[in-house]
């Protein structure tokens, strides 16, 4: 809040989306592709298999040049985005968890100088070498993950560390481990999604037959894995979590479809791997490309629902998605959001619209554009006055709300209650929320016209 | 006004001693900026270096395959040093990089469309083509790179400069010390390059490698970090002069602590130069060209520790008051030191293995 504003026009958490989203889908692969070669070189290995170990060797090098290169640089890019976009956010994490992205970081190392090793130690040395590389691979790869599903799942349900402030409290967090078995299942099944392209290149039909098995295999676990991972995930979440968007009457409907579009994804991309198990001869391309795009569309619905589950937090309990803090709310109303945000005044004027123009850049331009994503001026423009007074006065009371909540570690401030769940509440002085009304008022098409 | 723009300190408490992230940092910048010179001076090397001069497509065909990991370790490499950055610096970092964000993160796209332009040009040399195009282009990708990390470098120390570049983020280029900073990293990119192809082509010689050839890319090194070197040290004094008055003036009062690492860094430079200029023939001289690579690493790291300085005296005046609070998380620090060791340990048996282990003669291999 009290960082400069980058004003974009796709609104930031689209950007935070789609950096993120990409990154998940190569990193998973990353990992469960690692455990799929490294199997499948064992078994190459120990049977004798040509095939096994040419599936292991093709997939190798799709591995480094997606892992080390596209995965390792947006893996970073999440950092840049998250940065950019939500730098308060990014800072409490920073200084809550350094100790564990550090310690991530020394897996990633292991894991980055592995991969390369696997790929360029090919006929060079011995099989039991050249397996101790890639297992090392795979756990440098799993325990990465092991590190920082804690952090993501802090993010969404913080448990007693709201209380204790403790690292630990907060890695082991209620949803910390049903995200590890769900991603797990995740890893599994992409790596055989990706892998089975590699098992079609196979000339030999027999052999052809025996890898795109072996492939539907890791599908077929990975998906009920996963299936079995996200069902225990949602029955960790908090109540308040779970009314966004599961239950009779879900408060976001946007949110609700993600969740069948992903349950429904995940089954059609079942069906294909049990297609590709009971008739392996049958696959193809076409089909592949089918299986992929499912296994897609299951695990970026996920995180779409896990990162859209947060409203209005971005850290749940703690820092709401513009940046203020929970324990902010009664100093900001006493002294006022701008005193506060001295970056969100920049370049406006200090007439009320001007000042309005400063509220809503420091508290609702992290979610709402002008005219882009979820653009302010159509939001209002069905809006009186008299309405639009009406609406203010609610966030700003839902305030207290927030202040009064208590938190255990299992109860969390009930936002399945207020008027308005999955936005923040408004903070600052009452001059502060006039001076918005008239901003947010000026944006309304009579208004502009009347000021022409 | 422009205190009024500094973001407050972050109430959180910092997770561990300060000394302890100014010491992680400056170690694992030096391992970063170590690679990151082998990628930029290395890719500027290969594209300068005429394939069609004895010793060309060897010194390409080196830069190119070295690159294909040493890319992937910078960027590794950077992740930490970036990490503990943010800890003790994060509301001016965040800060300039939302000033001029399009470009921070137009950084990552440079950076990966220069590393598959790296294995590009790899796997056309491997198919017995020439890099052409490919590492010219890369060569391009990883100077933007270096251009965009040294603007938002000096705009995260100066937040003066911070509504100006708000107005227009053009003005992140304005700074007076761009661009002799800018060049001082560059050519201490293409001096270590150097320093690095004529060693290894050293080494390949003494190993019953083609003289000839290795030969041509150890004086194609040499002379480059000769070149890099002298314009170096000119360039140096201007970027001292170039200073802000105030900077310049208390890191001049600073005593021993900022005196000696400079002052040792400025002689390694002359020394390197004396060095440089006495190997007329490389293959002939390796301790000599030994000794520039060791000292050349000597004085990145000096100057690694005089560029830590100079931030903190250009951020002294916007962090008097600062009230920082220490609550070490041991526990996880402990966590931290366990798997560094492990994960260090093991990469390294995992390389040692993968140099010695050979199939013995009839043994069938990976």
């Amino acid at each position: 809040m009290d960082y400069p504003i980058w004003d974009l026009a796709m609104g930031g958490g689209i950007l935070i989306g789609l950096v993120a989203i990409t990154h998940v889908w190569v990193s998973h692969f990353a990992i469960g592709g690692g455990l799929a070669i490294a199997i499948t070189e064992t078994l190459a290995v120990r049977r004798g298999d040509p095939a096994l170990r040419e599936l292991a060797k093709r997939s190798s090098l799709m591995l480094i040049l997606i892992s080390t290169v596209f995965g390792a640089i947006s893996g970073v890019g999440i950092w840049v985005t998250i940065g950019l976009v939500q730098p308060a956010a990014t800072s409490a994490l920073i200084h809550t968890y350094v100790w564990g992205w550090a310690s991530e970081w020394g897996f990633f190392i292991l894991e980055i100088v592995t991969a390369l090793l696997y790929y360029a130690t090919w006929e060079k040395v011995r099989p039991r070498t050249h397996l101790l590389i890639i297992w090392l691979y795979f756990f440098a790869a799993f325990m990465s993950l092991v590190i920082i599903q804690g952090i993501l799942a802090f993010m969404l349900t913080p448990g007693r560390w709201l209380e204790t402030g403790s690292f630990w409290d907060g890695f082991f967090n209620p949803s910390y481990l049903p995200g590890v078995v769900l991603r797990t299942g995740i890893c599994l099944l992409l790596a055989g999604a990706y892998m089975t392209f590699a098992a079609l290149r196979e000339r030999d039909a027999a052999a052809r037959t025996r890898l795109v098995r072996l492939m539907a295999a890791f599908q077929v676990i990975g998906a009920l894995v996963a299936y079995g991972g996200y069902r225990w995930w949602e029955a960790a979440l908090p109540v308040s979590v779970k009314s966004l968007f599961a239950g009779e009457k879900p408060i976001l409907a946007a949110l609700s479809g993600t969740r069948t579009f992903l349950l429904w994804s995940l089954l059609a991309f079942l069906v294909i791997a049990l297609f590709a198990l009971l008739a392996p001869k049958a696959q193809r391309w076409p089909i592949a490309v089918v299986g992929l795009l499912a296994a897609f569309a299951f695990f970026g619905g996920y995180e779409r629902l896990r990162e859209g589950a947060r409203k209005p937090f971005v850290i749940r309990d703690h820092m709401f998605s513009n940046g203020v803090l929970i324990s902010e709310i009664e100093s900001l109303n006493q002294r006022g959001i701008l005193a506060k945000a001295g970056w969100a005044a920049f370049g406006t004027t200090a007439d009320p619209v001007g000042r309005g123009r400063a509220v809503f850049r420091a508290q609702c331009a992290s979610c709402h554009t002008l005219d882009g994503y979820l653009g302010i001026r159509a939001l209002v423009e069905p809006v009186d006055a008299d309405m639009l007074n009406g609406i203010l006065t609610i966030m700003r009371e839902e305030g207290a709300e927030y202040v009064s909540g208590r938190y255990t570690h299992k109860g969390h401030v009930a936002t399945e209650n207020l008027d308005y769940p999955h936005m923040p509440p408004l903070v600052g002085t009452e001059e502060e929320v006039e001076a918005l009304h008239s901003y947010l008022m000026s944006l309304k098409a009579a208004q502009v016209a009347a000021v022409r | 006004m422009t205190e009024n723009l500094i973001p407050a300190l972050d109430p959180a408490p910092l997770p561990g001693p300060p000394w302890l992230f100014h010491l992680l940092w400056l170690v694992t910048f030096t391992v970063h900026l170590l690679f990151v010179n082998t990628v930029l001076g290395g890719t500027l090397l290969a594209a300068l270096c005429p394939a069609a001069r004895k010793g060309g497509r060897e010194t390409r065909t080196f830069f190119v395959e070295v690159n294909s990991w040493t890319i992937s370790l910078a960027v590794t490499f950077g992740i930490a040093p970036l990490l503990f950055m943010q800890v003790l610096f994060g509301r001016f970092f965040y800060s300039a990089t939302i000033l001029v964000a399009w470009a921070w993160l137009g950084l990552l796209g440079l950076l990966m469309v220069g590393y598959y332009l790296n294995y590009v040009a790899k796997f056309r040399l491997r198919a017995g083509r020439d890099a052409g195009l490919p590492i010219w282009l890369a060569a391009l990708c990883f100077l933007g790179i270096a251009a965009i990390q040294v603007a938002i470098n000096l705009l995260h120390m100066q937040p003066g400069r911070w509504s100006e570049v708000a107005a227009s983020g053009w003005a992140a280029l304005a700074d007076p010390t761009f661009v002799p900073r800018l060049l001082h990293f560059v050519l201490a990119a293409v001096s270590m390059s150097g320093a690095l192809l004529a060693w290894v082509a050293v080494r390949r010689a003494g190993r019953g490698g083609d003289a000839e050839s290795n030969g041509a890319m150890a004086r194609y090194g040499v002379r480059a970090a000769l070149i890099a070197t002298v314009l170096q040290l000119a360039d140096g004094f201007w970027l001292l002069l170039a200073l802000p008055e105030g900077v310049l003036r208390a890191f001049m009062r600073g005593g021993a602590a900022t005196m000696v690492p400079l002052t040792l860094g400025i002689l390694a430079g002359l020394g390197l130069l004396v060095l440089l200029a006495q190997i007329h023939d490389p293959l002939a001289q390796p301790t000599r060209v030994r000794r520039v690579a060791e000292l050349l690493v000597g004085t990145i790291v000096l100057m690694i520790v005089t560029r830590h300085q100079v931030r903190d005296l250009y951020l002294a005046a916007h962090r008097t008051g600062e009230q920082v609070v220490v609550a070490t998380q041991w526990g996880a620090l402990a966590l931290f030191l366990v798997v560094f060791v492990l994960c260090v340990g093991l990469t390294v048996y995992a390389v040692v293995r993968a140099v010695k282990d050979r199939p013995a003669q009839g043994e069938q291999a990976a």
